[in-house]
């Protein structure tokens, strides 16, 4: 009966305990350009190593979505660093300023350079490069600031720039290539 | 159209095993035919079922609006880095390209301010496996001269549970009544009812739900 009990117990709190550990890995920030937790990382956390797994995560991840929702949290996945993590939902995003360059336009632009670069050379660009598309002579400064905040690498000795993943976290790609192309077609 | 076939149920089913497939990786939405499933739909419904089809139907619309948004996904991602290219062949101003990120801002959730030795604690607790077993350590009895109130029994639970299984193993298997069948003292069947319980949970005896019988 004892065991039982136990075995009750042990089940209510695991649930619980699912939650809880769920939210502390996909809060965390690891680095300056990581944030939350790959796949791997929580199935390993979670102690699942059962033959449907993955199911088991997409249900886990769906569910606690569903939770999130209505507290104005989403749950999303980083495909430069495949890091799922938690952002605010897009009204909430907008109320409390989310744009990193509020007040630096030169900024932004100097990273959709880097970022247009490195798209088409398979994630490497160079500062002569993004000079070049910049039209503007000097970008070291814009970059050396784009650096400090964490969205790229730069190279001092071959002059190569690489953006992190961090870009991958904080811009929705997906939404600023649909605005492009609607631009475009203006 | 036929009219008694009920297909609700079955295409239900189908589009469970569907979804599971489509989240455990094994098929892609966008090579998925849907048509079959629409087709099952359309031929088997009838006045007669509609009612149940409304559910079904609401579930295939719902797998034909995901793949419509993957398209959707599709579509804007090709040749990304020419589009970018043309926008800025059009040598857009600062303010201009910073007006393109507007709307595109996530604002990322992280509490690094917050302590987690606790969380980082059960986290690790958690991954750890568990044993459950108890020991159960019987008290030792020693002879003293002073008069005690309560009555120790003459033998350990033990000792009177195994002397139960003893006498009803001959009968195993059968009906979990006839185990009471002999006794009609009250007392004695919930004592006997706990040794039940103790040996099924160690598993010398086990029970069968469906036919109600114990056996060995």
């Amino acid at each position: 009966m004892k065991k039982i009990q136990i075995h009750y117990i042990f089940e209510v709190t695991k649930k619980m305990n699912e939650i809880s550990i769920l939210m502390h890995l996909l809060s965390r920030k690891k680095n300056l350009y990581q944030i939350g937790a790959t796949k791997e990382e929580i199935l390993e956390r979670l102690n699942a190593n059962h033959k449907n797994k993955s199911i088991y995560f997409q249900n886990l991840i769906t569910g606690l979505s569903t939770y999130l929702e209505p507290l104005g949290f989403q749950i999303r996945h980083n495909p430069l660093d495949s890091h799922w993590f938690l952002n605010y939902d897009p009204e909430i995003s907008e109320l409390i300023s989310a744009n990193p360059f509020e007040g630096k336009p030169s900024l932004a632009a100097t990273l959709l350079c880097t970022l247009t670069l490195c798209l088409k050379n398979s994630g490497v660009s160079s500062i002569h490069e993004i000079s070049k598309l910049r039209r503007k002579k000097d970008v070291n400064e814009d970059l050396k600031a784009l650096e400090k905040k964490g969205y790229l690498f730069i190279d001092k000795n071959s002059g190569h720039v690489q953006l992190t993943s961090l870009i991958g976290y904080q811009l929705d790609m997906h939404k600023l290539f649909v605005k492009l192309a609607l631009k475009l077609k203006e | 159209m036929t009219e008694n076939i009920d297909l609700s149920e079955e295409l239900n089913k189908k589009i469970e095993i569907i979804k599971d497939d489509i989240l455990s990786g094994k098929t892609s939405l966008l090579e998925l035919e849907l048509n079959p499933l629409f087709h099952d739909l359309k031929d088997s419904l009838s006045i007669f079922n509609i009612e149940n089809y409304s559910l079904t139907y609401k579930n295939v619309c719902e797998l034909l609006n995901e793949k419509f948004e993957e398209l959707k996904k599709l579509l804007s991602s090709l040749n990304i880095d020419e589009k970018f290219f043309e926008f800025m062949k059009g040598h857009p101003e600062d303010e201009e390209i910073s007006e393109i990120f507007k709307g595109c801002w996530r604002k990322v959730f992280h509490i690094d301010g917050m302590s987690l030795n606790f969380l980082e604690y059960a986290s690790d607790r958690f991954c750890k496996e568990r044993i459950l077993e108890l020991e159960i350590k019987h008290l030792k009895k020693g002879k003293i001269d002073d008069q005690f109130l309560l009555e120790i029994p003459k033998y350990k639970f033990t000792e009177k549970m195994t002397s139960f299984f003893n006498k009803i193993k001959e009968k195993l298997p059968c009906y979990f009544e006839d185990i009471f069948d002999d006794e009609l003292d009250q007392m004695k069947v919930y004592e006997y009812f706990v040794y039940l319980l103790h040996l099924l949970q160690l598993g010398k005896i086990k029970y069968e739900k469906n036919t109600n019988t114990l056996y060995i």
